[in-house]
């Protein structure tokens, strides 16, 4: 042991205990400008790059023409047109998978026998890529709109059927016992248990598969389709016309947002309960 | 004339036949009169909730009978307050104890007056908007409380309520519990491990022994109703206390290594 040294430590409040409440303030903010400066900024270093040529503006057209290409389109309808189509796609997809994919989840999570009937031969399916399935689709279908939106519903599906099983299996016995001990038949365990339970995760999955079935709508329409998003990704790399399928990609990564940013907003009023699981807000 | 005879548990036996067949219940027999407040004791796995959910309804017996003597058809029998805390997570506070009613036939809105009427009665009223996971163990276990009492069971059946509560919070439900029961004196049948838990809310503590379960002895508890939670420091409540951990401390020794509550 040495002796003391004669130096004090004091430990005093510092700047976010004296006042939280602009501390909170400036980090909030802070925090706001770094999410807007990053894009800003890379956009701002690639279109220097783009102008004074360091990029081959070839493959990497500045933002600048980017944009104007958009307005282009967007000025003679067509890029309206593409987003639309695509848009349809996706909900008639969409909603056919969620549907078909709950009422499959609950049967299977509920039931023991169309459990045991089920889950293997669905399992097996389900590791099937499903975009291999679109030439058999259009095979069978034909041309039309048909084998689109069914391949959107099929991927959609699976994912929906899986979560809603799952989550249907694992409802803590507790639950149904509690239900059960107050008299509940099987329609009012249904509403009061099964579905509230199931709910949350509904949305997970929700969530998950909008993105896969923007994925799986592009990939159907680089090869199957005369408008849409995807055609005009695909058709603009035919032309070598770089702005316009930039436009595309923008337009689909804008798509994928919107829409996951709606189901999570539906979810937050749907599933009030379950944004208090993670922490307690006082 | 004395009171009528409310749960009459005939000879029951339980087996379970899962992966291995365990015997969890052994002819219990009881006789339990309307108004009267049994607490069961015993080594944990001796079947004291498989013997509960019996009562309860929840499960069936493997050999014998329980009868219960319901005041009329339209009456709820029984309501159980379980361990955990299983108010729906889904459901806020005043939905929760609304669920009972509604289960039972109420129409909504005079399922919202009870409900909120035993909501007040708990100290709850200003969570009737708020969801379970913002609670705390000891509101929520007030919640599964209101919601069991709320459809007015003639028979209430509480499996350990109180063993995940913190030490305060256990004596301060355990007094609630008193003053709550001693106004209106229904059946009831408490499943607890702890002594003092025992002799302070019952009117007679049936011990049971290690597994398979049988009704190894009944002690009637000497205090007057009502009750106050004073009696803890009254001599013959440690001596009952005493009388009884004797008993039961050589049947905690036979019970099973790793069995679960
Ligand atoms: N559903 C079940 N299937 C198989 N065994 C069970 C089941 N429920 C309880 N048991 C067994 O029955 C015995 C009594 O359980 P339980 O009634 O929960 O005891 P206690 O509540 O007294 O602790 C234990 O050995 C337990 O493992
Ligand atoms: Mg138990």
């Amino acid at each position: 042991m040495s002796e003391p040294s004669g130096i004090t430590l004091r430990i005093v409040p510092g700047p976010a205990e004296r006042d939280p409440a602009a501390h909170a303030r400036r980090i909030r903010i802070e925090e706001r400008l770094l999410s807007i400066a990053t894009p800003a900024v890379f956009l701002l270093v690639w279109e220097i790059a783009g102008q004074t040529g360091l990029l081959p503006s070839r493959f990497f057209p500045p933002p600048s023409r980017i944009a104007l290409s958009a307005w282009a389109m967007a000025r003679s309808g067509e890029l309206q047109a593409d987003l639309i189509a695509s848009i349809l796609r996706i909900l008639a997809g969409f909603a056919l998978g969620v549907a078909t994919g709950i009422c499959a989840g609950l049967a299977l999570g509920l039931s023991r026998r169309a459990h045991a009937a089920f889950d293997p031969f669905l399992s097996a399916l389900y590791t099937v890529p499903k975009l291999a399935l679109l030439p058999l689709l259009l095979l069978i279908f034909g041309l039309g709109e048909l084998p689109n939106v069914l391949l959107v519903g099929m991927t959609v599906f699976f994912l929906v059927w899986i979560t809603c099983m799952e989550a249907v299996m694992t409802i803590p016995n507790a639950y149904r016992e509690a239900a059960r001990s107050f008299g509940a038949g099987r329609w009012q365990m249904f509403a009061h248990v099964i579905w509230p339970a199931m709910l949350p995760q509904l949305f997970v999955a929700m969530r998950l598969s909008i993105g896969t079935a923007v994925l799986v709508i592009v990939g159907i329409e680089f090869v199957q389709a005369d408008v849409g998003i995807g055609h005009r990704i695909w058709h603009s790399w035919s032309l070598f016309q770089a702005e316009r399928m930039y436009v595309g990609i923008c337009a689909v990564a804008l798509l994928g947002y919107v829409f996951a940013t709606i189901v999570r907003g539906i979810a937050r009023i749907a599933v009030p309960w379950a944004k208090l699981r993670h922490g307690r807000s006082g | 004339m004395s009171p009528p005879l409310k749960i009459h548990v005939d000879g029951v036996t339980k087996t379970y036949h899962a992966r291995r067949t365990v015997q969890a219940l052994l002819r219990i027999d009881l006789k339990i009169i309307e108004g009267q407040f049994v607490c069961l004791l015993g080594p944990s796995g001796c079947g004291k909730s498989t013997l509960l959910r019996m009562i309860g309804g929840l499960d069936h017996p493997s050999g014998g009978e329980i009868v219960i003597n319901a005041r009329s058809a339209r009456a709820v029998p029984t309501a159980t307050v379980f361990q955990s805390y299983n108010v729906f997570p889904w459901k806020t506070i005043l939905g929760n104890v609304r669920f009972g009613l509604e289960m039972h036939g109420a129409s909504r809105r005079e399922a919202d007056v009870t409900a909120r009427k035993w909501l007040a009665r708990m100290g709850l009223t200003d969570f009737a908007d708020a969801y379970p996971p913002s609670l705390s163990g000891g509101m929520l276990q007030r919640v599964a409380i209101a919601r069991a009492l709320a459809v007015e069971p003639e028979i209430l059946l509480m499996d350990e309520p109180f063993a995940a509560l913190d030490a305060q919070h256990r004596r301060i439900m355990q007094e609630e519990l008193l003053a709550l029961w001693q106004e209106d004196r229904r059946t009831v049948v408490f499943v607890t491990h702890s002594l003092e838990e025992a002799v302070l809310l019952g009117d007679r503590i049936v011990v049971m022994s290690a597994r398979p379960g049988r009704v190894l002895r009944e002690f009637d508890v000497p205090f007057d109703r009502p009750r106050r939670a004073e009696i803890r420091t009254d001599p013959r409540f440690a001596a009952l206390e005493g009388e009884i951990w004797d008993l039961l401390k050589s049947e905690v020794d036979r019970a099973p290594e790793g069995e679960a509550a």
